[in-house]
């Protein structure tokens, strides 16, 4: 990553700071702190989630591990009745309205989790081997497609995984989880 | 490491995801206050300890966050089957064909 992106300064909202870290790393992978963004927990019933992807004109992944993108609102299929919305912040304010004014309508429930994680970008062409220093799982593309996403676990922090494209993962985390996981990371670039 | 198939996700997941949850198929007694204090505590603590294969309760803790059942050789710790909370549980001829 080089020193001149202002996304060095890993400054967290809410209290988590982190060092300007990664620093070390090559051309080859970066980390990049995601801004802020909104983030939903929505849990819906299989039954009726047809008529909330409806009503709320989000394209709502059905299978676990798929997920959808619109504009710049991610939604991932984390469990059988369970997704992961991701907005920026201006859209996050619509879609709390928006998801009010449907639970009249529709059984459902969402809890707003924006400040909960923290999220990264990591790209490059040594972005599945950096990843795979700490998560146990096959990254190839044939047995994690673009587009695919799932909780998983890096060391010892609980990770939520997407793979936006061949070289290009998003991570979402529990904050407090933060420093842990860019510290590993950070270790994990200097000791290649 | 040992690969667990996830009957939600319906993917061979590492075991590092998962968490042991005790035997399978104990359902909760209907009417607990018709029960002597025996009764109650069988229904408690007293669990088959089984040599071979053992119905247990597994949660996919860091993946789909769901409980499923798993019919696991204790043995040799093979997991043989798993399959959805609620499903019936598996006869050893089913296991078998399942564990191919
Ligand atoms: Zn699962």
């Amino acid at each position: 990553m080089s020193s001149n992106q202002h996304s060095n300064e890993l400054t967290i909202d809410q209290g988590v700071v982190l060092a300007p870290v990664l620093t070390g790393a090559s051309h080859e992978v970066s980390v990049v702190l995601v801004p802020e963004r909104a983030r939903f927990s929505l849990r819906v019933k299989p039954s009726n989630l047809k008529a909330l992807s409806e009503a709320s004109e989000l394209d709502l992944p059905e299978k676990i591990g798929a997920s959808t993108l619109a504009s710049s609102t991610k939604i991932l299929c984390l469990g059988p009745d369970e997704r992961l919305v991701v907005s920026d912040v201006t859209s996050g304010g619509t879609l709390r309205r928006m998801f009010a004014e449907l639970s009249s309508q529709i059984s459902f429930s969402y809890a707003d989790i924006s400040h909960r994680n923290v999220a990264f970008e990591i790209s490059g062409a040594r972005a599945v081997k950096l990843l795979n220093t700490g998560c146990p799982l096959d990254l190839c593309l044939r047995a994690f497609p673009v587009g695919k996403c799932t909780r998983t676990v890096f060391e010892h922090a609980e990770i939520t995984l997407l793979r936006e494209g061949e070289y290009r993962f998003y991570v979402e985390l529990w904050r407090s989880f933060a420093p842990y996981f860019v510290r590993l990371l950070e270790k994990a670039v200097k000791s290649r | 490491m040992i690969l667990i198939r996830c009957p939600y996700c319906d993917e061979q997941r590492p075991e590092v995801e998962f968490v042991y949850a005790g035997e399978a198929h104990i359902s909760r007694p209907q009417n607990p206050n018709l029960l002597s204090d025996d009764e109650w505590a069988e229904y408690l603590f007293i669990r088959k300890n089984a040599r071979g294969v053992h119905y247990e309760r597994w949660v996919h803790a860091h993946g789909c966050a769901r409980y499923f059942n798993a019919a696991r050789n204790t043995v040799t710790d093979k997991i043989l089957m798993t399959y959805k909370t609620g499903e019936p549980k598996p006869s050893v001829e089913e296991i078998a064909e399942a564990a191919k």
